[in-house]
């Protein structure tokens, strides 16, 4: 435990190194995002579409963006750590890791999210405040749905990471996955049970019974609860098990490098 | 203790390419503390066996322990004791600083950043790179960049360490360095270190030991010395001053042992083989008979270069 835990705080530690020293792109970045609070919390309705919250209160809005957001971000976090790290060489260093590979890149999503939430939380705060607007957030019983929505889409990062190892250039493939989220995410997954087993789909319309339907944790149950992680748990040992016959593959044809 | 038997490798062809086999039964051991060169031309295989002693390509048959641990099987256990430098400075983070590489790579390997402290400062130390401590990997030369890399993977504690061509692309000066640091890493901490290399100077300069491979296969492997020695054809160079007559240079083309060349400087160069005896007194009377005068007689080496292409030539000869 105490192992995983230096491997969490190492993949931490570089980010927040990455984050201190290109602070001029990392503003950049923060001040997008902030851009984006202000509108939405302005009532511009143009940026949220894709998230696929069909309210419009404030909150609703708010919630799908931030859903979006870590949605892509969790993907891309395991999709370019596999692919770049391929390219640039370190990838068979991190395969040479005593914890292995597996727990190399929970601990790398892991700390990543982490300092997703913090900045997100940070700049909402901030675009609250410099707005005036008031929203009434459910953090508490978002957060648990919204960890359990992201073993989806971190479940597709580890397919198209492993495919991108076998196969190397399919950049133009793995782009068309943001697309792929986006409708997952609007999937009513209220209307048939066979839908819930969509990535993403039954934490999102979980996030809009709390958003939209005014619902609590409580009300949702904790048998909604488990069965996002069960469904959640079921993505990533299919994505992962993907992602392991690739990188079977890439072993036998000496490609976990850039050869 | 490395213990590698019966490797196996044949990458299988891809988009209608051949297989290619790259590793061809190879077994050798490796005790504790030695420092080991696994020497070959180009695509000899020496980065297929290296890779798959770290776990990170497959073998189709054969095994690979590293300290009693089975790599194949049990490939996390056996990772604790190795490390790796296998792309020089591409296994490194260019843009952490020297210390913030060393402190992520060791925690990849379970290493407390607080515990390695010290190691650190060790590390920045030996390998002169404490000024740049604090200087992104991407602004050092490629030189510090390799040193850097190297101190990655020794910061790991690992007993086994393995590098693939340590000093590719380095000036004279940083490949020496680097040389002196391995001797001195092998000598100081009793590591035993596997480098490959196509640069017989660096073999022949830090290997007590060398495994030459040539096709996928084991063509020799022993001491430096003792091949020098088994393929030392001892030969000696006798320099006369003055032309030979007619008469003379009849008589020693009648020798088919002795070469005979003109030198730029008018002189002539006589080389003979040491063992063949009847030859040499020939030669003397031959010499002797018009009194010619022997500017020079000396004892040529033959260097390891020659031996290796010997040992090369011979197995693909078959023999
Ligand atoms: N991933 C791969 N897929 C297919 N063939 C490969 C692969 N890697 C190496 N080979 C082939 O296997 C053979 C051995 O390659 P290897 O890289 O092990 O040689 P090497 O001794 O390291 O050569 P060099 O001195 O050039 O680094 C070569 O014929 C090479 O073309
Ligand atoms: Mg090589």
């Amino acid at each position: 435990m105490r192992k995983k835990l230096i491997l969490f705080w190492a993949f931490l530690k570089r980010q927040y190194v990455y984050f201190r020293r290109y602070l001029f792109n990392s503003l950049g970045g923060m001040l997008t995002l902030y851009v984006v609070f202000l509108l939405i919390l302005g009532g511009y309705k143009g940026l949220v579409a894709p998230a696929g919250t069909e309210g419009d209160t404030l909150e609703a809005l708010v919630v799908g963006y931030v859903l979006w957001f870590f949605l892509m971000t969790s993907y891309q976090d395991v999709y370019n750590t596999v692919r770049n790290e391929s390219l640039t060489g370190t990838l068979e260093q991190l395969y040479m890791s005593t914890h292995g590979f597996g727990w190399v890149m929970g601990a790398n999503v892991a700390a990543a999210f982490l300092a997703n939430l913090v900045m997100v939380a940070l700049l909402l705060t901030a675009a609250l405040w410099t707005s005036g607007a008031v929203v009434n957030i459910d953090v508490g019983g978002l957060l648990p749905v919204l960890v359990g929505t992201l073993f989806g889409p971190v479940a597709i990062g580890f397919a198209a990471a492993g495919l991108a190892l076998v196969f190397k250039r399919i950049d133009s493939y793995t782009q068309m996955v943001q697309f792929v989220l986006i409708a997952l995410v609007a999937v009513p997954a209220e209307k048939a049970f066979w839908l819930r087993l969509l990535p993403g789909s039954f934490g999102a319309s979980l996030v809009r019974d709390i958003m939209i339907r005014g619902q609590s944790l409580l009300e949702i149950g904790l048998a909604k609860l488990v069965l996002l992680f069960l469904i959640g748990i079921g993505h990533l040992a299919l994505g992962y098990g993907v992602y392991k016959v690739c990188e079977k593959r890439a072993m036998v044809w000496g490609m976990l490098g850039h050869y | 203790m490395v213990r590698v038997e019966s490797l196996e490798k044949t990458y299988p062809g891809r988009r209608g390419a051949p297989p290619v086999k790259a590793v061809d039964r190879v077994s050798f051991q490796v005790p504790q503390g030695q420092l080991v060169g696994l020497l070959g031309p180009n695509g000899a295989g020496k980065t297929t066996i290296v890779k798959m002693m770290c776990g990170l390509i497959r073998p189709d048959a054969g095994q690979i322990f590293i300290n009693g641990k089975d790599m194949v099987c049990r490939r996390t256990e056996a990772l604790v004791d190795v490390s790796a430098v296998l792309e020089g400075n591409r296994n490194i983070y260019w843009r952490l600083t020297c210390r913030e590489n060393l402190e992520f790579f060791a925690a990849l390997k379970g290493r407390s950043p607080r515990e390695i402290q010290p190691e650190i400062a060790r590390y920045l130390d030996l390998f002169k790179l404490n000024d740049k401590a604090d200087t992104e990997a991407r602004k050092l030369s490629r030189g510090m960049q390799q040193k850097l890399a190297t101190a990655v993977a020794l910061i790991a504690q690992s007993r086994v360490v393995l590098l693939d061509e340590p000093t590719l692309g380095l000036d004279v000066q940083a490949s020496l360095e680097i040389r002196e640091l391995l001797k001195r890493i092998v000598q100081d901490e009793g590591r035993t270190v596997i480098l490959t290399s196509h640069d017989m100077n660096v073999v022949q300069d830090t290997c007590e030991r060398v495994i030459i491979i040539n096709e996928g296969r084991i063509v020799a492997d022993d001491s430096i010395d003792h091949l020098l020695d088994l393929f030392q054809v001892k030969v000696c160079r006798i320099v006369i001053g003055e032309s030979l007559t007619p008469a003379q240079q009849q008589a020693i083309q009648a020798l088919p042992q002795v070469l005979l060349e003109e030198e730029n400087n008018g002189k002539i160069a006589l080389t003979v083989p040491l063992e063949d005896a009847q030859v040499l007194h020939e030669l003397f009377g031959i010499l002797a008979a018009n009194s010619t005068v022997i500017c020079a007689i000396e004892q040529k080496q033959t260097s390891f270069e020659r031996v290796f292409l010997e040992i090369l030539g011979r197995s693909e000869h078959g023999a």
